[in-house]
């Protein structure tokens, strides 16, 4: 391997198309596989949610799937299920996803179904399916934050990292309180708003014929009228590139080990400097060489685990996660001091970590992109953040760019004492709502 | 582009489909090495990968009570290096060519993999001999391993999910059947575990007799076969296959665990029963009445205590089969103070199934789902190794996954029936409730399934 060496890896097909009501497509034929993959992002998430109707995009995307005015409730995983196809959707910061993976003879039946519930879910709505909905979301808050150890640290970690009037400070999944006040105004005004085909991008990736694929996206899609223009988002977005200090919370609660969580702000997805942080984050924690797992996990043993995360975001910065598993009797301050060594000592970074990086980075890339599904998903994504789908194809030689001075300079600018929010975990009796800590 | 070409859509109904492609199971060349490995290679082109999988007779369902975790801790311990690359030198070597070792344990068997770009190929496959062939489980790894080991299984008891699965199993099966432990092992089990124990292990049961190498990827079958050869055809070692495995019930009839965790929000829910091994002549039909059940979005429990009730955000059943009568069951966390209604609910669903079968539509629906979804799960070299893996662990036909949607479209409404009412015994049901005993505890008794036993959580 060479760094230097150019990279032909990656070559995903692209063509791209609008319609002239706005909707963004972007076509990637591959017929290897008789599949396809429907991929669908509307810009539209958490970071949207006005206060009080925290969760709502989220509860939102559970309602596109209680039928449109053509469908019926149940009907579209019925049909998508009987297709032979999978489906799902994900509401996350910046954008909610919608997608079918079927046997490419049912395309159009995706196609239908996408557009039946982009243009027409209103006339489907009733007090009932929300109230339906409203239970599943709460139990799904249930289960995933409320009843399961750590569930809640995205939450948490949010407001830390986040001031309160920025649309990053609360979780995706809302409040239980907010849950339960959605109505169904908040549904039409919602879809009104966003839903629109002007922000959206669909992306189809695997065994079609492009032009024959296209009349039949323009068939269904074209008749659906443009929407006004997105409203700017709420609070405040103009904030600091580093948190600005050392903020920190500690829980005391049902978890089996003690875990410290770190999380700083790094540039945005769209920003200069966003390789770096990947990089960066791949030499720290990711795999079993990196030196978070080599220091703490294999030599000083002093944690059962690590993990480093970008999280890829739009506004204002990205999100850059570690966490640090203890053992049941460590201690909190010897995990955060062995994590910050780690990070102090980022400058001594090597020419043989930047190669590790980005081998790791083709193998995953490479893996990634064999789904149709993971594909139409990731031209999605650098159609709705970079207006570029073919943008994916450079991805590899974007980390390979990374170079050792701007990984150093990284670490000073972003890694220091005023870019951290640590959120400690510990095992013991569960604090009662409103008791002092 | 516009609109303007575009004649009026009726958007009535769903749009006819188109014509329906082929789709072929990749076709499996089968060689045996003279020390009894058995090659199986697939050619995948689709992406300049290949996927490297060592198959053996090595899993957890061999072992006592009292070393259980050993074949986990033991494909754990790989990563401790080998007499020539320490474990930090293997983890670099690995991640120096992008790639990572895989070691996946279970019941009955023990895989250990690795997928890489195809041009880096005999250099993974050197590292995979070498971490494999040439481990030296060095002390101080295995008592770090240990000691991760532990702390997993005091993760998954304070995981309500998990430990629901795993008071599940032990409720179910007598404690002579492995099945009724946790995978990894217990506590008390793991503490006793060490080097001797993984050394001896993985000398008697880490041998090529039995064991499969699969290759799936972007390689030419010739080239593969000879980096095999060369790296793995001086492997030795027999070991005698493990006896096969009775399973019995903890009891008879109907009865309701309660695990006490107090506060709980929630409760885990399983209700099960002692199912099917994966030898079973029904797998096909049990996959159908599975999917009309609890095995698909669209299933009965689904549309149920989802869609209608809103109870939970997901519930599912499943057949677990192994080599011996893996478990069925259902699963679904629920409000604590709806948690006997969503039980009743469930089992309703259960015993009508059973009582009147599924509908032809239903059935229609379910093989329409299968068939359709099974190439879906073959795109990515790993996949396809999966599934070769998977006949090689139960020794089943070369073609099963070529013949796998005949099979499937060849189930009949009354035979997914037929196999349902001789699978599951609704008089012989286990419910597992993990959650908040003051809550849960008299309601459940008043649905009068049976004796309600209460025990406090870990």
């Amino acid at each position: 391997m060479n760094r230097e060496e150019e990279g032909t890896l990656l070559n995903v097909p692209v063509e791209r198309h609008r319609l002239s009501n706005g909707l963004r497509i972007t076509l990637s034929m591959d017929r290897s596989v008789p599949i396809v993959a429907v991929n669908l992002w509307y810009g539209v998430g958490s970071r949207n949610e006005r206060p009080g109707r925290t969760g709502f995009a989220h509860l939102f995307e559970h309602m596109m799937f209680q039928g449109s005015a053509n469908v019926p409730k149940n009907r579209h995983f019925e049909l998508v299920e009987q297709a032979g196809g999978t489906l799902n959707a994900s509401t996350w910061f910046d954008r909610t996803n919608y997608y079918e993976t079927l046997p490419s003879h049912h395309l159009e039946l995706a196609l239908w179904l996408e557009s039946d519930r982009m243009g027409w879910m209103l006339p489907a709505m009733t007090q009932e399916k929300l109230e339906n909905q409203q239970g599943v979301v709460k139990n799904e808050r249930k289960e995933r934050y409320d009843n399961q150890p750590y569930g809640d640290w995205d939450e948490r970690m949010q407001a830390l990292v986040f001031p309160s009037d920025h649309p990053y400070h609360h979780s995706v999944i809302g409040s239980m309180e907010d849950i339960g006040a959605a109505t169904l105004e908040d549904v039409a005004e919602f879809f009104q708003t966003f839903y629109v085909p002007n922000n959206a991008v669909l992306t189809l990736a695997g065994d079609f014929d492009p032009g024959h694929a296209l009349r039949s996206i323009e068939r269904y899609f074209s008749e659906i009228p443009q929407g006004a223009p997105i409203p700017p988002l709420p609070g405040n977005q103009q904030i600091s590139s580093v948190i600005g200090g050392v903020v920190e919370e500690e829980v005391v609660g049902n978890v089996p080990l003690p875990r410290v969580y770190l999380g700083l702000r790094v540039p945005r997805l769209v920003a200069e400097g966003f390789h770096t942080a990947d990089v960066a984050a791949t030499v720290l924690g990711g795999g079993k060489a990196s030196r978070l797992h080599r220091s703490l996990v294999r030599e000083k043993r002093v944690a059962k685990d690590v993990l480093a995360y970008l999280f890829p975001l739009q506004t204002s910065a990205s999100l850059l996660l570690f966490w640090v598993t203890g053992y049941p009797d460590s201690d909190p301050d010897t995990l955060r001091a062995a994590l910050l060594e780690e990070l102090d000592g980022l400058e001594s970074v090597t020419d043989e970590e930047l190669d590790r990086a980005v081998a790791l980075t083709e193998t995953h890339l490479v893996r990634s992109i064999q789904q149709v599904g993971t594909r139409a998903d990731l031209l999605s994504m650098f159609d709705q953040s970079f207006d570029d789908p073919g943008r994916l194809n450079g991805e590899v030689e974007r980390v390979r760019a990374v170079t050792l001075g701007q990984v150093r300079e990284f670490g000073e600018r972003f890694l220091g004492p005023d870019n951290r929010a640590f959120l400690t975990y510990l095992p013991g009796e569960v604090q009662e709502p409103g008791e002092d800590q | 582009m516009t609109g303007r070409d575009v004649s009026p859509v009726d958007r009535s109904s769903p749009p006819e489909s188109g014509s329906v492609r082929s789709f072929d199971f990749p076709p499996i060349l089968s060689s045996d090495l003279a020390n009894g490995l058995g090659l199986r290679i697939a050619r995948m082109t689709r992406a300049p990968l290949v996927t490297m999988a060592v198959v053996m007779d090595a899993g957890e369902a061999a072992l006592p009570d009292r070393s259980a975790g050993l074949a986990v801790l033991t494909g754990e311990a790989l990563e401790g290096g080998s007499e020539k690359l320490s474990g930090l030198e293997l983890a670099d070597a690995l991640e120096g060519i992008g790639s990572g070792l895989s070691v996946r344990t279970g019941w009955d068997a023990t895989i250990v993999s690795l997928t890489c770009l195809a041009d880096r190929m005999e250099e993974g496959m050197s590292l995979l001999a070498e971490a494999l062939l040439r481990s030296s489980f060095p002390e101080e790894e295995i008592d770090r391993l240990r000691r991760q080991r532990l702390a997993v299984i005091r993760q998954r008891q304070m995981d309500p999910g998990s430990l629901a699965d795993d008071a599940a199993a032990d409720f179910i099966y007598s404690e002579s059947v492995p099945y009724h432990r946790p995978l990894g092992g217990t506590q008390e089990s793991v503490e006793s575990l060490g080097r001797e124990e993984a050394r001896a292990f993985a000398e008697e049961r880490f041998t090529p007799s039995g064991a499969g190498f699969v290759v799936v990827g972007d390689v030419e079958v010739s080239e593969a076969r000879s980096l095999v050869e060369t790296h793995f055809g001086g492997w030795a070692g027999k070991g005698t296959p493990p006896g096969a495995i009775t399973a019995t019930p903890r009891f008879e009839g109907r009865r309701v665990l309660v695990m006490d965790r107090p506060g709980s929000v929630q409760s885990e829910v399983r209700i099960g029963q002692i199912g099917i091994s994966r030898a079973t002549p029904l797998f096909f039909p049990l996959k159908i009445f599975n999917a009309v059940l609890g095995g698909a979005f669209t299933s009965r429990l689904m549309l149920n205590l989802r869609e209608k009730q809103g109870f939970t955000y997901g519930v599912r059943s499943r057949f677990s089969p192994r080599k011996g009568p893996g478990p069925f069951g259902i699963s679904m966390a629920v409000a604590t103070e709806v948690t006997a209604t969503a039980v009743r609910e469930a089992l309703t669903e259960l015993e009508g199934l059973l009582e009147a079968g599924p509908t032809e539509g239903e059935v229609e629906r379910a093989r329409d789902y299968i068939a359709g979804v099974f190439p879906l799960a073959l795109e990515t070299t790993g996949q396809v190794a999966a599934r070769i893996s998977e006949i090689q662990v139960y020794g089943l036909p070369l073609d099963f996954f070529s013949t796998y949607r005949d099979e499937i479209r060849g189930v009949s409404t009354s035979s997914a029936h037929e196999a349902g009412r001789a699978t599951i015994n609704p008089a012989e049901l286990a419910v597992i409730v993990v959650g908040d005993a003051e809550g849960v505890v008299g309601p459940l008794e008043e649905l009068g399934l049976g004796p309600v036993e209460v025990v406090s959580g870990p």
